[in-house]
Parts: structure tokens; C-alpha cells; sequence
């Protein structure tokens, strides 16, 4: 069976809340950690596991999850989203789009997919997956959904979708392409077992007011479509108004930038803080020049000889829609005015075309004009069809299409097997409480990296994309702001003695003593190790390393420092200074061959058995790399690591090894690039002193 | 608890050089506690002496393991097999621990690894002290909590003695003088005039003078 199943047994410990917000419930701390490890091949396989589409999402993903991020309790977000399109810009193509995931026996049964946008993609992977022949039907030319004929090129380009959908293909999903659906009970007749309807949302929506009709006056759905479909629109010298103030509208009057638009504005219901597109969106249009007119009602489409001279509008105190759909606000009076242009496109909203369902209603419809689904199996009201998306939703992000698309798939196997779908549908994982003050005045503050931009002058003018990505070492930066929410010590009860130690070494108050043994809060620890290293009876351990893979880690380096007759030296170098700044294969790129380095996550993750086994492995001579004090990431594992430094030096002398083969550094950021220097000087002295008198295996 | 600290390595080589499979015996009470004979410590040490094994061309042979407490039989049965696999058993427990594992296995080698050095408390992480002498006679109750047996060096009922100097002991300079403290203490209870009265010599038979002590619960025996 696939491997896809197992994430329907999510594990019973909470989340973090990053985890929790996505809704596909991507484990962003598993591939935040590998990209600050340096693994990004790791981070890839951890990104793409639960999303069939991360080069996507990498790029576009309306990241909820950093809405949540518990780093921004402490300042920023840690930037998820620009870290999973790292990854899959690091991730080798030649070793798979999905590494490690599995394909099920083929199965008879046929499976209709009406839609290829993010939620019916995700459905035909994982149907695929299980082993059941897929078609999925697309209206346009081109699949992807609105991801194809919504999203601006300057945020996606195209090349993008290709690169996810071409695996599909390889999968065995049929694509039939130009073909709208009209008849669902055929595709049943045509020997489909069931069908997934994931038709999205693409009926863009007017006001009814006066000259909504006129020939100026375009829909936001249609005029993305319009551009992406190829069409050469020229709107030079143009003067735009967008009535609408969401993700879309700034999709739309980005786009009329880039069409040449002598002026582009905005007008929306919301002020401008409520408005409801992404800040960020927000920003980079009226970086672009894109003006806001927020606080207004639209009135009517002012027109002479049905040419459009403008949006006549009223100032507001918009509070929100009501039950009814209607807006809740006053109107100021005496502040009627016309917000000038001659072209005007609305952007205020966009449903479903469901005028494909069959007519006898057997296919039930909600009042919103969505197709009807019951919400854990997102079965419609016909038996085999099932639906997810926008058309059942509304408009949503990409995202929650994708765990859509999940959903389904699961209740579609489900179904063919003739198992009732709600029972495979695991449940709603659990989140890790918020952090303490107490915790949260001990974190280090980090600045969140900045995405590369193209200029903005450079921008405007082009389809080109804005976004650049992260360089690696930018990313590592970045990745190494997580938190690392809930994956920090265990404390196994039996072996615990309630020495204290953990009370009295963690940096961040954490540990408690509770019914006789200690307790590490999992919603608090940040998991800087130093309990666990310190911990005399060895009761705890840490959910991302083990000693186990350390000493393995180490007694391959010993191996590998083994060159050409040199001395043999093993340097344990925190990722958080030892390389900052620089790209870490450069720094390691100067070293020589004998001097091998492990990376680790701050030095108080370095026990002092560590340095030991090197020395037992046979290794010549042995340094830790940690910040300057009083700049550890953790605030002290630098300086516990200076101390198990000092224990095992003392222990070399008594055992007349000499304690010059070890060295602690304290390197600052700007003294990394010289870590080669600072390395020879220990070689130095392992020379004067000889080869290691242990005798190597 | 019962405080200890490790031998030097250069000792523990000595005690084990005749063996060639040595168990190194770790105890989870209060050696652990005392940063000197648990896990982590069984780790080190077998690591160093890994070390000093192959440094001298040798090829003994360490084995690890920890038991929760070496003072009772059930807790070191339960490595039996490990142990007489040994030629010998380095233990890093108190010196109750070493001679509970040589009375227990009569016929296997057992070293002690630790110097066991007082009844103490950690004053702060990685500080022990000395607090209490185990004299079988405690006259806490007398010297407001404090207790000049185990702190005082000459273990004076009726002090100070006139070695006192600012608070502390003329035998240790960075010593409190215990009758100090006591003085301090009673002051601050309002008991000063306990002072006054002289303590009478103290029953040392139930301290090491009467040979080795025991306690027989005879409503527990089995």
C-alpha cells in the first residue's frame, strides 16, 4: 500500500501550530530543521511528502502557517513559504518528484477528475498513487485551473506547473484537455466509478449598478484569463480602477501595470487595515504605483456616450458583511465624488460555474451557489461524486485545495472498496499551546531575511518574476529563526532521578519537576539541548538527533580525516555562527581534507562524550567551533560547551594525551571565513605533538 | 545524600590492569546526583579508558551498564549476566554499592571507581557539601540547625574554638566556622541563651566507636 496512507495516523502529540494551520498539515518544522542542517534533499522529501505540489507552493502558497508561526510572538515569522521554494530549488529532479513516496498495484476501477486545478492535481496524484486509472478533464487549454488562468506570471511562471504536472503524466494520469464537462451521469455511464468535481471558482462578479454592462467594464476572472490565455491585451495610456480590494483585485491591477496602464488605482469597502488582500500583496502594489482609494462604496459606472469616465462613489465605515451577504456600514453623507478612469474592472468577488450539475438537482447546491458536500467525506448528494475546492468553499487558497484534494482521494478509495469514507479521515491533529512570556523574554531575537525582489522600476514593466528565492546561505539564516516548536527533550520517567540538573541549566526556564520526576514542557522547550547533554542519568533525549547518530556522525568523520598522513582533526561548528554569513560548503570548501566537521545546532548540543569518542576513534586532534560569549543563539550552550571543553581537557592530561589536541573557538560572523586559519593553528600544535598514541581501528 | 567523586583515571588503570573484560557498574541514586558515577559518567570514564587501552596497545575490553540502585540485591541481579561475563566490575557506586556487588557475586573481581566522600547537597549546580556525619545521635535540635560535627573541624560541642577569625574556620580559611553559623542562627530564633548552658559529652558509641552500626525493624522483618 501507498505510503500515503500513514498520514491518516497522525501522532497524538500536538503540533506545531505551523503544522496545524496548513492545511495539507506539512511538517514545515521537519524541513525548516534539514534546510538549517544544511540537508536540503531531506528538507525536499519532508516539503513534498503531503504536497504534490510544493514548487508551487513555494512560490505562491498562501502560507497560513506563518500566520501562526510562534516565532512571531517573539518578533517575526520564520519565512516558511521562501524556505519550501528554496528547497525545491536545491531538490535534484533526477532523483524523482516525490523521493520515497510509493505506487500502489494498479486497480480496475476508473476515477473521473473534472478540474486540474491544485485540489483536482492533488486527488489524481494520490488516486494514482493507489493505483487507480485517472482522467481529469480540463475546460482550457492548458492545465492547472486557476493556477493557469489566475495567478499573474510575475508570481508563477508557467514552467512551474509544467514541472508538477509533468510527473502526473508519468504517474498514468490522463489529461483531457479542451473538454468542459457538462454531464456528470455520463461520465458514470462512460464506467467511471466515481467522479471528483474540482471545477474551482472562475464566475467572476458585478455590482448591479448603473453601466455595469458597458464594454469597459471587465470581470476580474476574465481578464486574468484573457492574459494568461495569451491574448495580447494593450492597455497604453489606459486609466484602470479595480473596485475590489482582495488578493484577486491586486492580481488584476498588477497585471494592468504590467499591460501598459497609464494609471492604475484601487477602491474597496475595507480601510486600510482591514483590507482583505495580504499585507505584503498590499505593499508590493504601491511599490508598483499602484493607488488605494479605500473606505468607498461603489455607486454607479460613470459613462458619456457609453465611454467610461469613472466610479462614482460614497466614503464608508465598512464593518463587515452581514449573514445576508449584504455590507453592514453607513454611508458619509456629502461625500460623493467620482474616482476617475476609463477602464474599469471588477474584483469583488468570483463563484463556481455550476451550471454543468445535472438539472434534476441531484447534485444538491448550498445558497451560497456552491456544490454541497458533507465536510468530512466531501461526498455530494449522488452516490461516487464527490467534490472539494472552491466550488465548494469559495474562493480559497491553494492550499486548503490541496488538503481538498487529500480528503477526497482517501473518501474515493474509500468508497471503492466499499468502506464508509468518514472512518478514513483522520482526525484534526492536535496544537502546542502558546509560548510563556518567561520562555519568550530568554529567545534571542533574529532578524527575518528579506526575499530577493526584482526593482521595482524593473518590475512593472514586465510578466517577469518578482520573487528571486533565497541564496543558501540566506536560507540557512533563515531556516535557523525556527523555534523548532515541540521537537525538543523527552524526559523518560523511569530513568529519571529529579536530580534537577534540567531545572537548573536551561536557559529558557522550562523544566519542572512534577510527581517526583522532571517535566520539559513540550509547548515550551526550544530544544537547545543543554539538558539533555547535561542530564547525569542520560533520561533525556532530543526528538531531531540522538547520540547514537552523533557518535556514528563521528566516527565517520575520524574516518574521512584521515588523509594523506595529516593529522586527523574532527571540529564540531555551530550552524548558527561558525558559518554565518558565508555559504557553509565554502567555509568547509577551504578546510583541508583531514580537517572534517560536524555541524550541530549550537554547542551545547556537544557532550562532552563526544569529544572523547573522537579521540577513542582514533582522531589526532578535535575542536568546537561555538559563538562569541554572551552571542549564543541559546544564550549559554556556548559557554557549557567551553566548560565541557576545559572537563575533557583535564581528562586528555590525565591521560597523557596532552590537552593541546583539543581547542574550543569562539568565532564571531565575521571571523568564519578564517575558520581554515584558526584550524592550522591547531594542526600546528598537533603536529609538535604527533600522531594520536591511540591506536587507530 | 551520599556524596562521591571519581578516582583519578591514573588509579582506576592501576585497579584494572591485571583484568582484561571489565564491566564498569554505574548506580542511578545518589552517585548520578553527585555527577560522579551514572550514565553519562559510565560513558565517559569507559570512553577515557578506551582510550588509555589502546594508547598502551592493549585490547581490553569495556562493557556499560547502570543499575537504579547498587545497594540493593534486586537492582543488580538484573545485570547479573553482564557481570559474570567480566573478569572484573568497576563500580562507580558508593562504597555500600561496591561491597553489595562483592557479597552478592563472592567469586567476581569488584573495584571501586569513585572515592565516596560525604552526606551532602548541592549548595549550587556543581558545588557539593558536606552536611551531615551520620554520628547516630543528632543534636541538630540543640545548635539551630546546623550541625558541628559535620562542619565544624574539630567537631566542638561547646564552641567556637578560639580559631574563629571573621566568621571563618583557622583549619580552612574559606570555611564558614559552623559555631558561627550556629550563633548567627540561634540569634536570629531568639535562643541565644542556649548557649549558656553547657552541652554535655556526646555518646560517640553510636557514631563508628561502637563498631559497625545496624537497625533492625524487628516489626518489618519478614
Amino acid at each position: 500500500m501507498s505510503n500515503l496512507s500513514d498520514r491518516s495516523t497522525l501522532p497524538a502529540e500536538p503540533l506545531p501550530p505551523c503544522q496545524v494551520a496548513c492545511p495539507a498539515h506539512t511538517d514545515v518544522r521537519g524541513y525548516i530543521h534539514a534546510i538549517a542542517r544544511g540537508d536540503f534533499e531531506e528538507a525536499y522529501r519532508i516539503a513534498r511528502e503531503p504536497n504534490p505540489l510544493p514548487y508551487i507552493c513555494g512560490k505562491v502558497c498562501a502560507h497560513p502557517c506563518e500566520t501562526e508561526c510562534r516565532r512571531g510572538d517573539v518578533d517575526e515569522p520564520v519565512a516558511i513559504c521562501a524556505l519550501k521554494r528554496f528547497a525545491t530549488e536545491q531538490h535534484d529532479l533526477s532523483k524523482g518528484h516525490a523521493p520515497g513516496l510509493t505506487v500502489a498495484e494498479p486497480k480496475e476501477e476508473k476515477v473521473a477528475i473534472v478540474g486540474s486545478g491544485p485540489g483536482g492535481l492533488t486527488a489524481a496524484h494520490d488516486l494514482a498513487r493507489m493505483g487507480y486509472k485517472v482522467t481529469v478533464f480540463e475546460a482550457y487549454p492548458k492545465v492547472g485551473g486557476m493556477m493557469q488562468y489566475g495567478i499573474p506570471l510575475y508570481r508563477l511562471p508557467r514552467e512551474t506547473i509544467d514541472l508538477e504536472t509533468a510527473p502526473l503524466k508519468e504517474l498514468g494520469v490522463e489529461f483531457v484537455t479542451n473538454q468542459r464537462v457538462t454531464d456528470v451521469d455520463a461520465l458514470l455511464a462512460d464506467g467511471y466509478k466515481a467522479v471528483f468535481l474540482a471545477v474551482g471558482s472562475h464566475v467572476g462578479r458585478k455590482l448591479r449598478i448603473p453601466n455595469a454592462d458597458l464594454p469597459d467594464v471587465w470581470l476580474n476572472t476574465e481578464f486574468l484569463r484573457r492574459v494568461a490565455l495569451g491574448e495580447k491585451i494593450d492597455l497604453r495610456g489606459r486609466h484602470v480602477l479595480v473596485l475590489g480590494g482582495g488578493n484577486v483585485a491586486i492580481d488584476v491591477a498588477r497585471t494592468a501595470l504590467r499591460l501598459g496602464a497609464a494609471e492604475v488605482s484601487m477602491t474597496c469597502l475595507e480601510s486600510c487595515t482591514t483590507q482583505p488582500a495580504h499585507p505584503w500583496e498590499i505593499k508590493e502594489a504601491v511599490e508598483e504605483g499602484v493607488q488605494m482609494f479605500h473606505d468607498r462604496t461603489f455607486k454607479e459606472i460613470v459613462a458619456e456616450n457609453g465611454k467610461v469616465k469613472g466610479v462614482r462613489c460614497v466614503k464608508v465605515n465598512f464593518r463587515g458583511f452581514l449573514p445576508s451577504g449584504a455590507p453592514d456600514m453607513d454611508e458619509f453623507p456629502e461625500t460623493e465624488h467620482v474616482l476617475p478612469a476609463d477602464l474599469v474592472i471588477f474584483a469583488i468577488g468570483q463563484g463556481p460555474d455550476l451550471s454543468f450539475l445535472p438539472q434534476d438537482g441531484s447534485i444538491a447546491q448550498t445558497p451560497r451557489r456552491t456544490i454541497q458536500v458533507n465536510p468530512v467525506t466531501l461526498a455530494t448528494t449522488k452516490p461516487g461524486v464527490f467534490a472539494g475546492g472552491d466550488a465548494v468553499t469559495g474562493v480559497g487558497f491553494i492550499i486548503d485545495a490541496i488538503a481538498a484534494g487529500h480528503r477526497a482521494a482517501r473518501s474515493i478509495d474509500a468508497y471503492l472498496r466499499g468502506l464508509d469514507p468518514a472512518s478514513v479521515q483522520p482526525p484534526e491533529p492536535q496544537k502546542l499551546n502558546d509560548l510563556q512570556q518567561k520562555t519568550i523574554s530568554h529567545i534571542r531575537h533574529l532578524k527575518r531575511e528579506e526575499m530577493p525582489m526584482l526593482d521595482v522600476d524593473q518590475r512593472k514593466f514586465t510578466f517577469d518574476e518578482v520573487y528571486l528565492g533565497y541564496t543558501e546561505a540566506q536560507a540557512i539564516r533563515a531556516a535557523q529563526r525556527c523555534l523548532t516548536c515541540g521537537a525538543g527533550a523527552r524526559v523518560e520517567e523511569t530513568k529519571c532521578i529529579a536530580c534537577l540538573t534540567c531545572v537548573r541549566v536551561c536557559p529558557y526556564e522550562v523544566p519542572l519537576l512534577a510527581r517526583g520526576t522532571a517535566n520539559v514542557p513540550v509547548d515550551q522547550c526550544q530544544a537547545c539541548g543543554i539538558c539533555a547533554t547535561e542530564c547525569p542519568a542520560k533520561a533525556i533525549s532530543m526528538k531531531l538527533y540522538s547520540d547514537e547518530d552523533m557518535i556514528k556522525q563521528i566516527r565517520d568523520a575520524v574516518r574521512r580525516a584521515k588523509y594523506n598522513g595529516e593529522p586527523a582533526i574532527v571540529g564540531f561548528a555551530c550552524r548558527y555562527c561558525a558559518y554565518a554569513g558565508e555559504d557553509a560548503n565554502v567555509v568547509k570548501a577551504s578546510l583541508p581534507a583531514n580537517v572534517q566537521t560536524i555541524d550541530v545546532l549550537c554547542t551545547g548540543k556537544v557532550d562532552a562524550l563526544y569529544l572523547l569518542k573522537a579521540f577513542e576513534f582514533g582522531a589526532d586532534g578535535v575542536f568546537v567551533a561555538g559563538c562569541l560569549e554572551g552571542e549564543c543563539h541559546n544564550d549559554k550552550g556556548n559557554v557549557h560547551a567551553a566548560k565541557r571543553v576545559a572537563y575533557v581537557k583535564g581528562l586528555l592530561d590525565e591521560l597523557a594525551l596532552g590537552n593541546a589536541r583539543l581547542e574550543m573557538f569562539h568565532m564571531s560572523p565575521d571571523q568564519c571565513a578564517n575558520m581554515a586559519e584558526v584550524v592550522s593553528r591547531l594542526i600546528t600544535k598537533v603536529k609538535e605533538l604527533g600522531p594520536s598514541p591511540v591506536r587507530r581501528s | 545524600m551520599i556524596k562521591a567523586q571519581q578516582k583519578p583515571i591514573a588509579e582506576i588503570k592501576a585497579l584494572i590492569a591485571p583484568y582484561h573484560r571489565i564491566l564498569i557498574l554505574g548506580c542511578g541514586t545518589c552517585v548520578t546526583i553527585s555527577f560522579a558515577g551514572g550514565e553519562k559518567e559510565v560513558g565517559l570514564l569507559a570512553s577515557s579508558l578506551r582510550i588509555a587501552s589502546a594508547m598502551e596497545g592493549q585490547d581490553k575490553i569495556f562493557a556499560e551498564a547502570t543499575v537504579q540502585r547498587q545497594c540493593e540485591w534486586e537492582f543488580i541481579d538484573a545485570v547479573a549476566e553482564q557481570i559474570q561475563q567480566a573478569d572484573a566490575v568497576l563500580s562507580l557506586a558508593c562504597g555500600i554499592g561496591v561491597q553489595a556487588l562483592a557479597e552478592r557475586y563472592p567469586d567476581k573481581v569488584v573495584l571501586p571507581g569513585v572515592n565516596t566522600t560525604f552526606l551532602g547537597m548541592a549548595v549550587e549546580h556543581g558545588v557539593l557539601v558536606e552536611r551531615c556525619r551520620a554520628c547516630g545521635d543528632c543534636i541538630l535540635g540543640l545548635t539551630g540547625g546546623v550541625c558541628p560535627i559535620a562542619r565544624c573541624a574539630k567537631n566542638l560541642l561547646n564552641g567556637p574554638c578560639g580559631g574563629s577569625q571573621n566568621g571563618k574556620c583557622e583549619v580552612n580559611p574559606e570555611l564558614d566556622c559552623a559555631w558561627q553559623l550556629i550563633y548567627d542562627r540561634l540569634a536570629r530564633l531568639g535562643q541565644l541563651d542556649r548557649l549558656a548552658a553547657l552541652m554535655p559529652y556526646k555518646d560517640w558509641s553510636k557514631d563508628y566507636d561502637g563498631g559497625p552500626r545496624k537497625i533492625v525493624r524487628e516489626d518489618l522483618r519478614l
